[in-house]
């Protein structure tokens, strides 16, 4: 089921942009990542506006009242919220099913890369088996050319060190591609973090923004290290777009990254939407 | 409270990304030989040496998993060695005993990249075809570097050898032929699609038969390089073939068996294709009768006409090809199964199951 629906097509869809460019393989993440994030722009789109309805709220008066009047009474904190949503049309999940629908595909582009990328005899078959014989010719695709730049995608990305010099836990060598993505990761984390208030609810999202900031970049920095660097190449791209995207809606918060800045929205950028 | 919650999310989150990527850790069918007593199964993290009368384990190598991986076929030398490249990050060829599975040598250069193919031995010389398209010629007493020759892309079929050159095959579409004196490519021939597999040299050494992702089987001349035949097959050969009497025999991953005239390469068993892909080699046993294993877990074997003997379900998925062990004519066919509870089966030649092995 999954492989029918996702797996499946996305293989074909990036093999046969992999074909038409002149094999290239790096250049066909990009795009193919490029294209994904095309697709579902819109569900983005709809996630950051409710994301935005939602951290509005957390400044409403109204809304802070009944977190402080309520504070020891949950059940009546809680119907309390479900009268103010009702009453203002807030959808709560607004911003959550969004990212939820998103999921699968994510996750499904991320493994067409990997099974595209077939280093084994196992992956090879697995990937004769993906391709529609229909629509692309495997036989004439394979192998595929893993070279981009410096790196073979089918490999952790490394630049050697001089020669006599080593490091047990950078076998790969340096890992230029795992800085690029924990940077980039940890920029897109910065530059989208919602604006933090004072007290309650928003101190706690913020603690929360403040660690996914660092757990972030070292986990994805961790797989660029330790996994084939095509699935890096497309980390990087999809946090450049991702920072792209929150740009074009006036959503990108600057001053989350430049010394002193005091981490709130702009009004003039928050108002924009 | 909320920072345990998002820490045990990116815990989760790294869970389910590792386990989404194949990342460098190159899964995939194990690698099996045998001789008269063991059979050797190059299976993940070990490699393990079965005795043939029970089923038991005779060792084990290495004691404790370390970053090696091998899938590789192992090779036996006529010396007691058994020949494992890995193919884990380490990139390593290593030789062990064959009795006791101490390490002789583990080799003493690097490679840079991971070992798919078996070696193959001639005289006291190793050839040793690697993932970063190099064949590399070591001495087998130490394993140290002889030469070396890039070839080209991947390199996944054991080198064959007619005792004059060496033939390695490619995923670049290309069968090479090594000059070892000259240390040089002195023909090539373009079979259309990837070759993941050996040729099959005639017993005259006069032709290589190879097949390949394009569907073809193709007899070349040895001498000149150039094209004798070319049989047309209804989907990838994968595994090498194999000759037997005079006929060449193949299979291709839609499961369809072929028996090709050795002069003509015209098939004389049309429509055969028991159930599942089929990636090995046939088995052809010493009464002319050929066995070959399919995805689907079952072993089938086929007389001279290619009437169907018997047939048996292991279990598992199986890619490996079945390896024949012990006496030429009473002992056993082994085979190396994935997804399953048992890393090796032993079936009788008259297609009884005998024991299961299980790694313990």
């Amino acid at each position: 089921m999954w492989d029918q629906f996702i797996l499946n097509p996305f293989t074909n869809v990036l093999l046969f942009i992999y074909n038409i460019i002149g094999r290239n393989f790096g250049v066909a993440i990009i795009l193919f990542t490029i294209l994904i994030r095309a697709i579902t722009w819109p569900l983005n789109a709809q996630q950051l506006k409710g994301a935005k309805v939602m951290q509005e709220l957390q400044k409403d008066k109204e809304w802070l009242d009944i977190q402080k009047k309520y504070a020891k009474d949950r059940e009546k904190l809680a119907s309390e919220q479900m009268r103010i949503y009702k009453e203002r049309g807030i959808n709560p999940f607004a911003s959550c099913l969004p990212t939820l629908i998103q999921f699968p595909i994510i996750i499904g582009l991320y493994q067409s890369i990997t099974r595209a990328l077939a280093a084994t005899p196992l992956g090879l078959l697995q990937l004769a088996g993906s391709i529609y014989p229909s629509f692309l010719n495997a036989a004439l695709l394979i192998p595929l050319n893993s070279k981009f730049l410096w790196m073979d995608l089918g490999r952790p990305e490394g630049l050697p060190f001089p020669a006599g010099f080593s490091l047990p836990f950078l076998p790969y060598g340096f890992p230029t591609l795992a800085l690029i993505v924990a940077a980039t990761t940890y920029l897109q984390t910065k530059l989208t973090l919602p604006p933090s208030g004072t007290g309650g609810a928003n101190d706690q999202s913020a603690a929360m923004n403040s660690m996914m900031s660092i757990y972030m970049p070292l986990l994805l920095g961790y797989f660029a290290l330790n996994f084939a660097s095509g699935l890096a190449v497309y980390f990087v791209t999809s946090n450049v777009l991702g920072i792209v995207q929150y740009a074009s809606m006036g959503r990108v918060n600057w001053r989350n990254v430049l010394p002193g800045g005091d981490k709130t929205l702009p009004a003039k950028t928050g108002s924009r939407k | 409270m909320k920072r345990l919650i998002l820490i045990s999310l990116v815990l989760l989150a790294a869970i389910l990304l590792s386990a989404c990527s194949a990342g460098t850790s190159a899964a995939t069918w194990p690698g099996l030989a045998a001789d008269s007593k063991l059979a050797y199964l190059a299976n993940g993290t070990y490699v393990y040496a079965v005795r043939l009368s029970d089923g038991t384990k005779a060792w084990q190598y290495p004691d404790k998993a370390g970053t090696q991986l091998f899938y590789a076929n192992p090779l036996l030398t006529t010396d007691g060695q058994v020949l494992v490249g890995s193919a884990g990050r380490d990139y390593e060829l290593t030789s062990l005993d064959t009795a006791t599975g101490q390490q002789k040598w583990t080799a003493p250069f690097v490679a840079t990249d991971r070992w798919v193919a078996a070696p193959l031995v001639v005289g006291d010389t190793v050839y040793a075809a690697n993932n970063d398209g190099t064949l590399y010629v070591l001495k087998l007493a130490t394993g140290e570097k002889v030469w070396s020759l890039h070839i080209s892309q991947e390199l996944w079929g054991a080198p064959v050898t007619d005792g004059k050159l060496v033939f390695v095959t490619s995923l670049d579409h290309f069968l090479y032929a090594v000059d070892p004196v000259a240390q040089k490519v002195i023909w090539k021939v373009d079979l259309g699609g990837s070759a993941p597999d050996s040729p099959a040299v005639s017993s005259d050494g006069k032709t290589l038969y190879i097949g390949s992702f394009a569907k073809k089987v193709i007899a070349v001349d040895i001498a000149t390089g150039s094209v004798r035949w070319t049989a047309d097959t209804k989907d990838w050969v994968w595994g090498a073939p194999v000759l037997g009497g005079d006929s060449l025999f193949a299979a291709d991953i839609s499961g369809n068996i072929y028996s090709l005239g050795v002069p003509n390469g015209k098939d004389a068993w049309p429509n055969l294709q028991p159930d599942g892909p089929i990636t090995g080699s046939p088995l052809v046993l010493a009464d002319g009768s050929m066995v070959v294993a399919t995805e689907s877990g079952s072993l089938y074997a086929f007389d001279t006409s290619g009437v169907k003997m018997w047939d048996i379900t292991p279990g598992g998925k199986i890619y490996t090809s079945p390896v024949a062990a012990g006496d030429s004519t009473a002992g056993l066919i082994m085979v190396a199964p994935l997804n399953t509870d048992f890393l090796l089966a032993a079936v009788s030649r008259d297609g009884k199951l005998v024991w299961k092995f299980t790694g313990k």
